[in-house]
């Protein structure tokens, strides 16, 4: 602890020597206008689509004052032909909209009626009475569903009068003109508030609690779908500033790594966890810093923001201090900060989106955050979902870090699937070689995990039909060179020689990936949903069967890279690849 | 001319050796992919009709009313199946049977307002797609309402194509595709420059017998070579899938024009600070400013982009040919200064 410490000082010494003096000045002159622009912004309200239709309007039409729309105040005789010669999408004469057939002059009429929609709105809730402007109000209940009805009582229990059934009577409705009497209702306070929403909407928007909660009243033109714009929002103002943070991490590791003062560090009696703790505490004091100041600022509850970010951060630093130890080159570096940025953001935002709609927006916990701040509570489950594989891969990054940490991986040039190998062998247990090859098999597979979901982002692009097969394809693939990598690193140093002990090997990676991806999905469904798959996940046939296959694939591709040499392993893997497909395949035929 | 030839050369080569490039467009590449996985899901929050038509989702649901209410037609129009009760405990009995997904109950309409009361399944994306599928035909109940109230709400009748879609496309992923490789090549430029000084390699370029100029334009001119390349090739693959960009002509000459004034203001950021620490952090910052600050301007980057992608009639080469006086004042301060803060280091 006294090393780490010691270590610290020397970094936050090292960063406030290089930030003093005018370039300090400079920063924060810099900073501070983008705090002041970034205000104006906000207070402006945001238009994305600035500027994206002409649109012509008669001298009594209604003043058109959104951004999106260049308004040209002509006479209907001109406005026709402005629209014929295309020079105006859509021309507004009066209360009526005059479009041609052609698609941006469609685009044009829609957004001018969502406009105009919201518009209309307002008019009427100025000029009537509240219920004869929103004379219809929706009380939402809930109804226990056939699936999930355990012997519970109904939950509807107040008593409901029956209405006496009276078929084929035509309705009556309120004469036009004669006003009905102005009653008030307790539901007018909704229409009232939901109206106000609407008013201010075209600022950035409020965070608004679930889609609709019990006994909520919706008004249908007043209804709004959850904006996931509050979601990004939240993601940004968290995450740019940890970014920033982890940069400077990266940055400054990567620059002592070159003058080779991290080499001198491993001469002295620290260990090489002491030396990456130490360097990177500072950072996380910063981070820790940034977090609390952002709840603070957005008037959230302090220790439950820290509880959900301060994983999100581990996460973002871990994944940095791999980039830090895996390259030497900046300009690589930038790159796989950038990417690893939109992966990040992209991670924690697109399942926040649906934060309220769907359960399986829990496995961001940028969810978790959005509930805090709508004032929604969140299970312990839902915590555990979240956050438990940002812990899980920082303690992996650490343990990988100190086992790497030495001066021939830092200092040696080689392209990156090499510094991989080199990383997993270093990472193997030479003393323990069965041991070791099962927990890489169990590890490997949140990875595997995350680049089958890329997979699928990728195979978004083509047609649905030919997209499944190659995704299976893929998968398969994928799988086959995570179980049997510790293989193919072992085989290069030749750290195995004798057959059987390779296909020993091979088993184990197969049983560990197989008890990986089940504890994944244990976990996975059985917080987001009831038992009925757990019973389908470790139902017997469904555990004999895979267990098989995995370990027949793997050996097979173990034994086929050994006798050929490493050199062939990616035909050998091929040949695993095969049988998996025409496994998989199968048991899709069986379902369908 | 020939060194700045060489040195073009070996920049380039050291940008390719690096795959630098080729990363770039791989990150592009997966978020233009995700942006439009995240496109169907907020489409479908934005624009209900579009669940609608893109998924035959249909379901049943269970009305409870004493009269022959209009908006039983208008849930049928919707191709929603309607079945009357004759009162709420056997449209629960149904439901409870999987009969009916959902419950309305509509009460006799004896005043003004008509209080409705909803029964929703409790599963999340059920109830979600229940309510956004019954807020067309409920929308057009209430309207009715207000008729029967003498009140109209005007321009209902014409209906133009959802434009969210669109919006996203042209305003959104379009300038991200186009304005992402000035972004990096500034990167590029800060990395290439702060190595130089890290390494020490100024030195050495310093007393070879080329001018500082051609040392930086050398350097700047590969790194804009890539926005080149990437902004072609998304124009090319964009129109490969049916999203044209109508006037490319215009719209990649811009794009590279920012590029370069991108390229300069990394070129001079790194200059004066001369590690990459610093500079790519004030580099990240003043990008973001002046993203943000450029919203201001009517014809910022960003929106310019959008309207010449989208053919709006009222900008053109004008608009373009303003941002060079940017450029042009830039690159004379670059050239002004670059040298007195190389020599500063000394």
């Amino acid at each position: 602890m006294k090393n780490i410490l010691t270590i610290s000082k020397w970094e936050v010494s090292r960063v406030r020597a290089r930030f003093s003096g005018r370039s300090r000045f400079i920063i924060l002159a810099i900073l501070l206008l983008g705090l002041v622009s970034a205000y104006l912004i906000y207070h402006q309200g945001l238009a994305i689509c600035k500027g994206l239709y002409t649109i012509g309007v008669s001298a009594d039409a209604p003043v058109i004052t959104d951004k999106c729309f260049n308004t040209i105040g002509t006479d209907p005789a001109t406005g026709q032909m402005l629209l014929r010669e295309k020079t105006i999408d859509l021309y507004v004469n009066g209360n009526k909209i005059l479009f041609r057939e052609d698609i941006n002059s469609q685009y044009a009429v829609g957004a001018l009626q969502k406009y105009l929609e919201r518009q209309e709105l307002l008019r009427i809730a100025n000029q009537y009475e509240m219920n004869r402007a929103f004379p219809l109000r929706i009380e939402v209940r809930y109804l226990e569903g056939p699936e999930t009805n355990k012997g519970m009582a109904p939950r509807i229990t107040e008593p409901e009068e029956t209405p006496t059934p009276l078929p084929n009577i035509p309705e009556q409705p309120s004469r036009p003109g004669t006003s009905p009497p102005v009653t008030p209702s307790a539901s007018d306070a909704v229409v009232e508030q939901q109206l106000n929403e609407l008013l201010k909407s075209n600022r950035l928007p409020e965070f608004k609690a679930e889609f609709v909660s019990e006994n909520e009243i919706i008004i249908p033109s007043l209804m709004t779908p959850p904006i996931p714009l509050a979601q990004v929002i939240i993601a940004f103002l968290y995450i740019i500033p940890l970014f920033f943070v982890s940069v400077f991490f990266t940055s400054s590791f990567t620059e002592e790594k070159i003058n080779r003062k991290l080499i001198v560090l491993l001469s002295t009696p620290v260990s090489r966890l002491e030396i990456i703790l130490g360097k990177m505490l500072p950072y996380l004091v910063y981070s820790i810093v940034v977090i609390v100041g952002i709840t603070l600022a957005l008037k959230g509850n302090v220790l439950l923001g820290l509880a959900i970010f301060i994983p999100v951060m581990l996460f973002i630093f871990s994944i940095y201090l791999i980039v830090a130890l895996t390259y030497r080159t900046f300009k690589y570096q930038t790159f796989f900060s950038v990417l690893a940025l939109s992966t990040i953001t992209l991670y924690l935002v697109v399942p926040a989106m649906f934060a309220g709609v769907n359960e399986l927006s829990y496995i961001s916990p940028l969810t978790l955050a959005v509930e805090m701040y709508r004032g929604v509570s969140f299970g312990i489950g839902h915590y555990f979902l979240a956050t438990a594989p940002l812990y899980i891969v920082f303690l992996q990054v650490m343990f990988i870090g100190t086992r790497v940490f030495n001066e021939q991986y830092l200092m040696g040039f080689k392209p990156l699937h090499a510094k991989v190998a080199e990383a997993l062998y270093l990472v193997i247990d030479k003393k323990h070689l069965n041991v070791s090859v099962l927990l890489l098999g169990l590890f490997i597979v949140p990875v595997v995990f995350v680049t089958e979901l890329v997979s699928i982002v990728f195979a978004s692009n083509i047609p649905l039909t030919s997209a499944l097969l190659l995704l299976i394809v893929i998968s398969a693939i994928i799988e086959e060179i995570a179980k049997s990598l510790g293989i193919l690193v072992l085989l290069q140093n030749n750290a195995v020689k004798r057959q059987r002990n390779v296909a020993i090997l091979a088993a184990l990676a197969a049983v560990g990936f197989l008890i990986g991806e089940k504890l994944l999905l244990f976990f996975a469904l059985g917080i987001l949903s009831e038992s009925v798959f757990m019973s389908a996940v470790f139902g017997s046939g469904l555990l004999i069967i895979p267990l098989t296959l995995h370990v027949v694939s793997t050996v097979v591709v173990g034994a086929v890279t050994m006798r050929l040499g490493t050199r062939f392993y990616l035909p050998a893997v091929l040949v695993g690849s095969a049988i998996h497909v025409i496994y998989n395949l199968n048991v899709i035929k069986a379902f369908l | 001319m020939n060194e700045y030839f060489i040195l073009l050369k070996r920049e380039l080569r050291s940008i390719l050796k690096e795959k630098t490039i080729v990363f770039a467009i791989i990150i592009q590449f997966f978020i233009a992919s995700f942006s439009s996985i995240i496109l169907v899901g907020v489409m479908a929050f934005y624009d209900p009709s579009s669940i609608g038509e893109t998924s035959r989702v249909t379901f049943n649901v269970g009305v409870v009313s004493d009269t022959n209410n209009r908006l039983r037609s208008y849930l049928r129009e919707g191709r929603i199946r309607v079945r009357s009760f004759p009162d709420l405990p056997a449209a629960e009995e149904a439901f409870r049977a999987g009969q009916v997904d959902t419950v309305i109950v509509i009460p006799e309409s004896q005043s003004g307002v008509v209080d409705m009361k909803l029964f929703l399944p409790t599963m999340d994306v059920k109830k979600t797609i229940i309510l956004l599928k019954l807020n067309g035909p409920l929308k057009k109940y209430e309207n009715y309402l207000r008729e029967t109230n003498g009140i109209r709400l005007n321009y209902q009748e014409t209906k133009g194509k959802s434009n969210t879609t669109y919006e996203f496309l042209y305003s959104v992923i379009i300038p991200i595709l186009m304005l992402f490789p000035a972004l990096i090549a500034g990167s590029i430029v800060i990395d290439t420059v702060s190595e130089e000084f890290e390494n020490k390699t100024f030195d050495t370029l310093v007393s070879a017998p080329v001018s500082l100029g051609q040392i930086f334009a050398s350097k700047l001119s590969a790194a804009v070579a890539t926005v080149v390349v990437q902004v072609i090739m998304w124009s090319a693959l964009l129109r490969l899938n049916g999203l044209p960009i109508q006037r490319t002509a215009l719209v990649i000459p811009f794009a590279v024009v920012i590029a370069t004034i991108v390229c300069f203001v990394a070129a001079i950021i790194s200059l004066y600070f001369k590690d990459r620490e610093r500079s790519q952090f004030v580099y990240s910052i003043v990008l973001v400013m002046g993203v943000g600050g450029s919203y201001f301007l009517d014809a910022s980057p960003f929106s310019l982009i959008t309207r010449l992608a989208a053919g709006v009639p009222n900008v053109g080469a004008l608009e373009v040919a303003l941002y060079l006086l940017p450029l042009v004042l830039i690159g004379l301060a670059f050239f002004r200064v670059s040298k007195r803060l190389v020599l500063a280091h000394y």
